[in-house]
């Protein structure tokens, strides 16, 4: 594995090449619209500013940026809309369903539903040229923390996918969207931008599926926005299946006004080196974050996880639960934070994160935490780490399962209060394979 | 006629946990279609017995024999011993979250039944008839195993494993301690369900309330890791009225002394 290119410490003013001056002059020529080449431009001025990020960085002290080859990478041009469609088993699961390529992207309606109820999916630089006064609160929003991070601003600034899917007030969408990625290029840049508006008391999901092939090098740098309104609920799934020899760096962001609903399950297990982040912010009085992950690391894969549960208001709630499982040397890192904002009083607010360590030579580190500028809430936090428990193991044996079956029982048994919050039954149980898969290699 | 050869037996068991000796010199044997009691005082060894019946690997076994149908019992798995019809009712069934029970019974009478496996749908036909037998709530097959069950529902989920998987040699582990009386009948009709004359039962109890539901053949007390006395039904009785003290003295000061 290369890479050791980004972030040296000394010259943190480093300019990717593509991702520079010439690379944004280059992109602003692909982009149509004022208000993203407003936007871009604003990235662009903090990309710059901001250093690359270093070991030292709390934040990356377990995943070292230069594991990450972002600088071998070559982004792609933007994508355009394209006869790029091949059909996929889950379509039918959804009533629309966008499918990504290197070479361009495809959007399907599978029936009439979603243009029934008046719900856009559109392509984010469609949506900003033809409706920028719907795209411009949510695009760098309040969603956003700010001063941004190194790799948001450089999302803003060079995305090259962007996806606008829009709910209006009262919708109950229930079969929703699938947005599945294929991404098959060498050395290739994928840099998705993702914005949801779900308008007040309406109710939605969406899917997103992450694949490339294993032999092949490629990045993905995403970044999503959430806008969850007031009384709406909306849930999104996201399965990261990128090849063996893919990276990610993701940041996500959600925002729940008063009375809504976030829901936010992320599913990791592809990817060399993968580094996420998720911030769900629930806003409004009375409103709510379940975020549940589950995350799997074999052979050599890192993975790290960062949830920050932010109550920027009073009477809120939130729940997170995130299980991982490392085996073979395969390492995760989880970091959790629960904030609470100064005057965010009466929140609940409850943290829990289980590794299973597998066999020796893997590793997991958990790092939960509370950064609290209110009082009077309920907050707990949690972690636990180990192997299967031996008790639980001979109660299995004693009733004829061989230790291997054992083992897989007792390791699906553990990721299910996950796996039961997916809505999908082809989800679940490709979720289920995967963690087969990952134990027999 | 029945067949009088043993068809379990225990020769001069020693076992130890944590360097600890526990059972120091077990005998014990039983004739198939008979249901045996074994009783004695906390810490005689009992669970201990159970436990290493099933090839528990926190015990281990320093001496002696179990031979079952002819096997030698301690150099199989514990998978191996269900596979051969070898059952324990735990006294402490562990919870399992995210395994549902139908899941689970479901691989366990796959794992158990070789070739004579059923199709899911006559396994659930034949799983809903025991629960209904048990009067066990429906939902009950849905839910993780013993995930939040109380103590009650833990050892009705014990019998039900049992009923499912049909062994010819079930040990039970204290399995009436902690029940009321409904639930003690309800348990005692399960059990009652598979004796018979391919059926052999050793019921480990603390207290003698289980033995007028479930009859033995046969009372053995174990005391300090060995069996100090053996006997028929009438031995219930004299425990009741007496207590353990008349079998320590019959016994033995030596053993006392330890």
């Amino acid at each position: 594995m290369t890479g050791m290119t980004i972030a040296q410490p000394e010259k943190i003013d480093t300019l990717l090449p593509g991702l520079d001056n010439e690379g944004l002059a280059r992109v602003q020529a692909e982009t149509p619209s004022k208000l993203l080449q407003e936007k871009r431009a604003a990235a662009y001025a903090d990309y710059r500013q901001l250093a690359w990020p270093t070991v030292r960085d709390e934040e990356w002290r377990r995943t070292d940026p230069s594991l990450f080859p972002l600088a071998e990478m070559q982004r792609l041009p933007d994508l355009a809309a394209q006869d790029v469609w091949t059909a996929h088993p889950w379509d039918a699961e959804f009533d629309v369903v966008v499918a990504v390529r290197p070479d361009g992207f495809a959007i399907r309606h599978q029936n009439h539903t979603a243009r029934e109820l008046g719900i856009t999916v559109l392509p984010l630089a469609e949506a900003a040229a033809t409706r920028p006064d719907g795209v411009e609160p949510y695009l760098r929003g309040k969603a956003l923390p700010t001063p941004s991070g190194k790799f948001e601003a450089l999302n803003d600034a060079f995305w090259n996918f962007g996806l606008f899917l829009h709910l209006p007030a009262g919708v109950q969408w229930e079969r929703g969207l699938l947005v599945r990625y294929e991404m098959d290029q060498p050395d290739s840049l994928l840099i998705p931008r993702l914005v949801v508006v779900a308008e007040p008391q309406s109710r939605g999901m969406m899917v997103e599926r992450l694949q490339s092939p294993d032999d092949i090098r490629f990045m993905a740098v995403p970044q999503r926005e959430l806008y969850v309104q007031e009384g709406a609920d909306f849930k999104l799934v996201s399965l990261q299946e990128w090849g063996l020899n893919s990276y990610q760096v993701s940041n996500d962001w959600g925002l729940a006004e008063r009375d809504a609903n976030l829901n936010w399950i992320t599913l990791n297990f592809g990817s060399a080196r993968s580094k996420m982040k998720f911030g769900g912010d629930v806003a409004g009085p009375n409103s709510a974050a379940d975020m549940d992950g589950i995350f799997f690391a074999s052979g050599e894969q890192h993975m790290d996880q960062r949830t920050l549960q932010i109550h920027s208001s009073p009477d809120t709630y939130s729940r997170l639960l995130y299980k991982g499982a490392v085996k073979d040397v395969g390492r995760s890192v989880y970091q959790g934070l629960i904030i609470a904002r100064p005057g965010a009083i009466r929140v609940d607010a409850y943290q829990t994160n289980n590794n299973l360590v597998l066999n020796e030579g893997a590793r997991a580190d958990s790092i939960p935490g509370l950064l609290i500028d209110a009082d009077d809430l309920k907050c707990s936090h949690g972690s636990t780490t180990g192997n299967l428990d031996p008790e639980q193991l001979f109660y299995l044996r004693s009733r004829g399962l061989s230790e291997a079956a054992a083992r897989r029982a007792l390791i699906q048994g553990f990721f299910e209060e996950v796996i039961d919050r997916i809505p999908q039954a082809v989800i679940r149980e490709q979720v289920h394979q995967h963690i087969e898969q990952k134990m027999e290699s | 006629m029945t067949d009088k050869t043993p068809y379990f037996e225990i020769k001069d068991l020693h076992a130890a946990t944590e360097g600890k000796p526990i059972l120091k010199g077990v005998n014990l044997s039983m004739v198939k279609g008979e249901t045996h009691a074994l009783m004695g005082p906390n810490g005689s060894g009992k669970s201990t017995l159970a436990n290493v019946i099933m090839g528990h690997p926190a015990y281990e076994v320093t001496a002696g024999k179990i031979i079952f149908e002819g096997q030698n019992v301690l150099e199989m798995e514990p998978e191996e011993r269900a596979q051969a019809g070898i059952f324990l009712a735990f006294q402490y069934p562990v919870a399992i979250p995210g395994v549902s029970v139908a899941k689970f019974l479901k691989s366990a009478h796959d794992a158990t039944h070789g070739k004579k496996k059923l199709n899911p749908a006559a396994f659930l036909k034949q799983l809903r008839e025991h629960i209904k037998y048990l009067e066990v709530d429906d939902a009950f097959i849905n839910r993780y195993l013993n995930d939040g069950f109380s103590g009650g529902e833990k050892k009705r989920m014990e019998i039900l494993q049992m009923l499912t998987l049909q062994p010819r040699f079930a040990v039970m582990d204290e399995t009436d301690s902690g029940l009321d009386i409904d639930a003690l009948k309800v348990v005692s009709k399960g059990v009652n369900k598979l004796t018979g004359p391919d059926f052999g039962l050793l019921v480990i109890t603390h207290y003698e309330r289980i033995l007028r539901y479930i009859h033995p053949d046969h009372l053995h007390i174990l005391i300090d890791g060995q069996v100090a006395q053996s006997g028929g039904p009438e031995l219930v009785k004299k425990l009741e009225e007496e207590g353990y003290d008349w079998v320590r003295e019959e016994f033995g000061q030596e053993v006392l002394a330890h």
